[in-house]
C-alpha cells in the first residue's frame, strides 16, 4: 500500500489503475443495463396479461396451439396483445398454489375437487359448474401404457397384480392423474370387471389395489413426469391418461397402450378465478379465453392432442379416432368426488392406509 | 479454491484505536445495519420454520417427524449421506494428496475437474446422471441386464451426492497438506519409519482436523441436497425418498407444518455440523500466507 | 484452485504413487468428466443449428435473462451488505457478535427447499409478513421478489466469509496511522480498507454470482416456475424435460455450466493474482506491524 495515500490530498478519480472503482462502476453499469432491459419488456398500456394454472398434461395443447391462436384471435378482435403466464404442475399442487397466493386468472385442472378447493377458499365466487359443459373442458380415459409391441402381453387390470411387474403411477398427493388412476383400479375391481376379484366386495377391491401398489416403483409428482420416466426406460407399464400417451406418440416416443375393458371417464374442469381476475382487471380477456377454448374449433384442437372433446359437435366429428371402452363409468359410481376423497384419500382413507402398510413391509 | 471452507474463526477485533471522530455513531450504524440484514434475512425466515413446526405443540411436532414416511425419509437420508461422506472423505483426501504431492500429465485438468461441482447447478448434475445411467443408455442398459438400477434407485442418489460434494474434502485438505512441514516427515524417515508409519504418525494428525472438517461439511451438504436428487430419485417411501424431497412434497401437498417439522430436524443437524466444522478449522495463528 | 507445489523429488515413480494417481483420475473422470461430456453430447445431439434454435427461443431467453438479473441484483445486495457485515464483525466488539457470526454461516447448511419453505411461510397466505408486504403493494410468493429473496438468502455468506479473514489479516495498523494523520473514518475506509480487501471482495462477489446462477430448489418452491415471471434458467431446464425437449434442457444446462465455469475461472485468476501480490508484500507487512 502506498504510503503517499496517508497524506490526504484531494484524489483524482482515474478509472484505470483503480481496479476497485473500475469494478464497481462496471457492475453498476451492468446492473442498470439489466434493469433497463428487464423493465423494457414489462407490460405497457397496450397489453393484457392472462395467468393460467394448468395441470401437467395439457402443456402442449395450450402452449403450442390454443394460446398462440387465442393471442391472434385477441389481436384481431381487440387490436391488443395478450401476454400469457402459464404454469404446468400436478393438479393438486397447482390448486394449493392458487390458494396459497399464485394469482392465476384461469385454472385448468385435472379433476373437479381441485377447483372446489379454490372455490372453498373464496377465490371463485360464481357457480363454476353452471358454466358450459358442466364446467368441464376436456375428457379422457384411464389407460395402461406399455412398451412398443406389448412384450409382456398386458391385456387388462388383472395383469397389473403380477408379482415383479414394475408399475409407474404418480403421487396422489400432488397429481390429479394419480387419483384418477387409483379410482379406476378400485372401481373396476368393485364392478367385478377384474378377473379373479369378486365384484361388489370392498375388501377384495382393496386387496387388489394393494397388490398393484406393491408393484409401483416410482411415484413422480405429476402425470407428465410419470410418463417421461416411463419413456426413459423406467418400469414395465405406466398408468396414465389416454391423452398423455397420445401426446407422447405424437412426439415420436415409442409406446403402445391398452384400454382396459372397464375404465373411468376422466373429466377435466376449467374455471375463472374471480378474486384474482377482478384484482388484475382481466375479466374481459379471461371470459374471452374461456369462450374460445369452448368453441368447436378449439375442441377439435384438443382432439388433435389426444383429448376427447366435451363439445358435442366436435365430439361427433372425432368418434373414429377414439374407441369406447366396453364398460365406461364415471366417478359418480364411487359416490362422487367428495365421497371418494373422504373415503380414499383423506388421512384416514384407503390409500394412505395401504401406503403405510406397504411402507412397513418395505422396511421389513 | 475453498468456496465452502474458509475460516470461520473470529478472534477478538482490535478496536483500541479505531475510535475517532464520530466513530461511535459509525459503529452504531454498522452494528444496526449488520444486525438488521442478518436477522431479517436469516434469523426471521428460519424462525418462521421453527415456529410453524411447533404451532400445534411439541407432541404434534414429534408425530410429524416420526410419521412412517417422514421417518423413513430421514433414515434413508442419514444412511446415504454417511456412505457418501465416507467415500468422498477417502477419495477426497487421496485426491488432495495426489494434487499436492505428485506431478503427472493432466494434473491441471484434474484440478479443474474437482471444481466442476461448484460451477454446475445441482439440477444439471441430476440430468447428467439420467443422461448417462438411465435404462435406455449404453451404460444403464447393460447394468439393467445385471439387475442393477442406478436411476430411481439408491445408487443413483449416492452418485448424485458424491458428485455434488466431491470438492469439499479436497479443498479442505489441500491447504493443510500444502502447509505441512516436510522436515518432520524427513526426520521420521531418517529414524527409520516407513511411509505408512510416517503418514499415520506425522502427516495424519496434522491434516486430520481439515479432513474431519471437510467430512462434516460434506455430510451437512448431503443431507440437504435437493436439486440433483429430485431428478434422480424415485420418491418411493422407504426406498428412494430423501428428507429434502419429502419436505418438498409436503409443501406441495399443503402440509407446511409437517414440512417444517422435518426441516427443523435437518436444520438442527446442519447447525451442529457447521459448528463442529468451524471449531475444527480454527487453528492458532492460521493465516493465508504461504510459508517461505 | 491452489497452485500445487512441485515436489522436489526424482522422477522415479513408486507403484503406490501410480496406483493413487490412477485411482483418483479414474474416480474424477467417471464421476464428473463423463457426465459433463454427456451434457455436451446431449446439447449438440441434433446439431449446432438445433442448439442455437433452442437457446434463441423467447422462453429460453427470458429465463436466462431472469437468472442473470437475479444473480446480479443478489450480488449487489450481498456485496453491499456483506461488506458492512464483514467490517462490523471483524473490527467491532459488541454483544451478540458470535450470534451474528453464526447466522452468516447458516445459509450454507440449509437445504434449498427449506429456504423456500421459510419464505413461503413468511410471505404466503397466513404468513407473518403477508399483510406487511401486500400493504406495500408487493407480491413475494410466485413473483420476482420472492425469487430475489431466495437467491439472496442462499448466496449470503460468500462475500462476508471471503472478506473477514483478509480484514483480520491486514489489521488496523494502517487505519490507525491514517487517523493519527487526520483522516476521517470514511476516508480511511475508502483509501485504506477497501483497497486492501478489494480482491477478496470481488472474489466473494463472483462466488455469489455463481451460486445464484445455479439456484434451483428455493426458487422452485417460492416462485412456482411460472412461464414469464418466475421461470429461471434452472426451472426452465426442469420444465423442458417435462415438455420432452431434452435438447433444449441440455442446451440451457450447457450454457449455465459454461457461464458459471467462466465466472469461476475469472475468480481463480483474481485469487492467484492476489496471492502473488500478498507473497510479494509479505516482508513489508511484517515491518509495519
Amino acid at each position: 500500500m502506498n504510503m503517499d495515500r496517508l497524506l490526504f490530498r484531494r484524489p483524482r478519480l482515474r478509472l484505470c489503475g483503480r481496479p476497485l472503482q473500475a469494478v464497481s462502476a462496471g457492475s453498476l453499469l451492468l446492473l442498470l443495463v439489466f434493469f433497463a432491459v428487464a423493465c423494457g419488456t414489462g407490460g405497457d398500456g397496450q397489453e393484457d396479461t392472462l395467468t393460467l394454472a394448468a395441470y401437467t398434461t395439457p402443456r402442449e395443447v395450450y402452449s403450442q396451439a390454443l394460446i398462440p391462436r387465442f393471442q391472434e384471435h385477441w389481436r384481431e378482435t381487440t387490436g391488443r396483445n395478450v401476454v400469457f403466464r402459464d404454469s404446468y404442475a400436478g393438479s393438486g399442487a397447482q390448486s394449493r398454489a392458487v390458494v396459497g397466493g399464485f394469482e392465476a386468472d384461469v385454472v385448468a385442472l385435472s379433476l373437479a375437487p381441485d377447483v372446489d378447493r379454490i372455490a372453498r377458499a373464496g377465490l371463485i365466487t360464481h357457480d363454476w359448474r353452471a358454466e358450459a359443459f358442466g364446467g368441464m373442458i376436456s375428457r379422457s380415459v384411464v389407460v395402461i401404457a406399455v412398451r412398443e409391441g406389448n412384450p409382456l402381453q398386458i391385456r387388462d387390470w388383472d395383469d397389473l397384480s403380477r408379482p415383479g411387474l414394475k408399475i409407474l403411477t404418480p403421487d396422489p398427493r400432488t397429481s390429479g392423474g394419480a387419483m384418477w388412476n387409483i379410482c379406476a383400479l378400485y372401481g373396476a375391481a368393485l364392478r367385478g370387471k377384474v378377473k379373479g376379484v369378486a365384484g361388489d366386495d370392498p375388501e377384495a377391491a382393496a386387496n387388489f389395489l394393494r397388490q398393484v401398489l406393491r408393484n409401483v416403483t416410482v411415484m413422480d409428482k405429476g402425470a407428465r413426469e410419470s410418463l417421461t420416466n416411463f419413456e426413459r426406460g423406467i418400469g414395465d407399464v405406466a398408468l396414465t391418461y389416454e391423452n398423455e400417451v397420445l401426446v407422447a406418440r405424437r412426439a415420436d416416443r415409442p409406446m403402445d397402450y391398452v384400454i382396459p375393458t372397464s375404465t373411468l371417464l376422466i373429466e377435466n374442469p376449467i374455471a375463472m378465478v374471480d378474486v384474482y381476475v377482478d384484482r388484475h382487471g382481466t375479466r374481459q380477456v379471461t371470459e374471452a379465453f374461456l369462450d374460445f377454448v369452448r368453441s368447436t374449433e378449439s375442441q377439435l384442437i384438443f382432439a388433435d392432442f389426444g383429448l376427447r372433446p366435451v363439445e358435442p359437435t366436435a365430439a361427433a366429428q372425432v368418434t373414429d379416432r377414439y374407441s369406447t371402452p366396453e364398460d365406461l363409468w364415471t366417478i359418480e359410481y364411487l359416490g362422487g368426488w367428495d365421497r371418494v376423497i373422504e373415503t380414499m384419500f383423506a388421512p384416514e382413507g384407503l390409500y394412505p392406509r395401504l401406503s403405510e402398510e406397504l411402507l412397513t413391509s418395505n422396511e421389513g | 479454491m475453498k468456496a465452502d471452507a474458509p475460516t470461520r474463526a473470529l478472534p477478538s477485533p482490535d478496536t483500541s484505536r479505531t475510535q475517532g471522530n464520530g466513530s461511535r455513531s459509525i459503529g452504531f450504524f454498522l452494528r444496526t445495519v449488520s444486525s438488521g440484514y442478518l436477522l431479517l434475512l436469516v434469523a426471521l425466515p428460519l424462525s418462521a420454520v421453527l415456529w410453524v413446526s411447533l404451532q400445534d405443540g411439541p407432541g404434534t411436532f414429534w408425530e410429524d417427524v416420526t410419521h412412517p414416511v417422514a421417518w423413513a425419509a430421514l433414515q434413508l437420508t442419514l444412511v446415504i449421506s454417511v456412505v457418501a461422506m465416507v467415500i468422498n472423505t477417502l477419495m477426497g483426501t487421496l485426491t488432495a494428496w495426489v494434487l499436492v504431492r505428485y506431478t503427472f500429465p493432466g494434473k491441471t485438468v484434474l484440478n479443474s475437474l474437482v471444481d466442476l461441482p461448484f460451477a454446475v447447478p445441482t439440477l444439471v448434475t441430476g440430468i447428467m446422471l439420467v443422461a448417462l445411467y438411465g435404462p435406455q443408455t449404453w451404460i444403464g442398459g447393460h447394468l439393467e441386464a445385471f439387475g442393477i438400477s442406478i436411476i430411481f434407485a439408491k445408487p443413483g442418489i449416492l452418485l448424485a451426492l458424491l458428485m455434488v460434494t466431491y470438492p469439499f474434502v479436497v479443498r479442505a485438505v489441500q491447504p493443510s497438506l500444502e502447509q505441512l512441514d516436510r522436515a518432520q516427515e524427513e526426520a521420521a524417515y531418517t529414524i527409520g519409519a516407513n511411509r505408512r508409519q510416517t503418514f499415520r504418525h506425522v502427516v495424519l494428525p496434522e491434516i486430520l482436523p481439515a479432513v474431519i472438517s471437510g467430512a462434516l461439511l460434506t455430510f451437512s451438504r448431503c443431507i440437504g441436497e435437493f436439486g440433483s436428487v429430485v431428478i434422480v430419485a424415485g420418491n418411493i417411501p422407504g426406498r428412494t425418498l430423501t428428507a429434502p424431497v419429502y419436505v418438498y412434497s409436503q409443501i406441495e401437498s399443503d402440509l407446511p407444518r409437517s414440512a417444517a417439522a422435518v426441516s427443523v430436524v435437518l436444520l438442527a443437524a446442519s447447525i451442529l455440523l457447521l459448528f463442529l466444522s468451524g471449531r475444527l478449522q480454527r487453528r492458532p495463528g492460521e493465516g493465508r500466507e504461504k510459508p517461505s | 484452485m491452489m497452485k500445487p507445489e512441485k515436489p522436489a523429488r526424482t522422477a522415479r515413480r513408486r507403484p503406490g504413487e501410480i496406483l493413487a494417481v490412477g485411482a483418483v483420475v479414474l474416480y474424477a473422470v467417471l464421476l464428473l468428466g463423463i457426465p459433463l461430456a454427456a451434457v455436451l453430447f446431449g446439447a449438440f445431439s441434433e446439431g449446432f443449428e438445433r442448439f442455437r434454435t433452442e437457446l434463441l427461443r423467447p422462453e429460453a431467453v427470458s429465463a436466462l435473462r431472469l437468472t442473470i438479473q437475479l444473480a446480479f441484483v443478489s450480488a449487489a445486495i450481498n456485496g453491499c451488505f456483506g461488506l458492512i457485515v464483514a467490517v462490523t464483525l471483524a473490527r467491532h466488539r459488541f454483544s451478540g457478535r458470535s450470534l451474528l457470526n453464526g447466522l452468516v454461516d447458516l445459509p450454507f447448511g440449509v437445504s434449498p427447499v427449506v429456504a423456500g419453505l421459510a419464505l413461503l411461510l413468511l410471505f404466503g397466505r397466513g404468513g407473518w409478513l403477508e399483510n406487511v408486504v401486500s400493504a406495500v403493494g408487493l407480491r413475494v410468493v410466485f413473483d420476482w421478489t420472492g425469487l430475489l429473496l431466495a437467491t439472496v438468502f442462499v448466496s449470503l455468506p460468500f462475500v462476508i466469509r471471503e472478506v473477514i479473514p483478509v480484514l483480520q489479516q491486514v489489521g488496523t495498523a494502517h487505519e490507525e496511522a491514517a487517523y493519527v494523520l487526520g483522516a476521517k473514518p470514511w476516508q480511511a475506509f475508502w483509501w485504506i480498507t477497501l483497497p486492501a480487501i478489494r480482491w477478496a471482495f470481488v472474489y466473494g462477489l463472483i462466488l455469489t454470482l455463481a451460486r445464484s446462477l445455479g439456484e434451483f430448489g428455493a426458487v422452485l418452491v417460492v416462485g412456482g416456475g411460472i412461464r414469464g415471471i418466475t421461470q429461471t434458467a434452472t426451472v426452465y431446464i426442469y420444465h423442458s424435460l417435462d415438455a420432452r425437449n431434452e435438447v433444449g434442457a441440455f442446451s440451457m444446462a450447457l450454457v449455465l455450466a459454461v457461464v458459471t465455469i467462466a465466472v469461476f475461472l475469472g475468480a481463480e485468476a483474481i485469487k492467484r493474482r492476489e496471492e502473488r501480490r500478498r507473497a510479494g508484500e509479505g516482508p513489508t507487512r511484517q515491518a509495519l506491524r
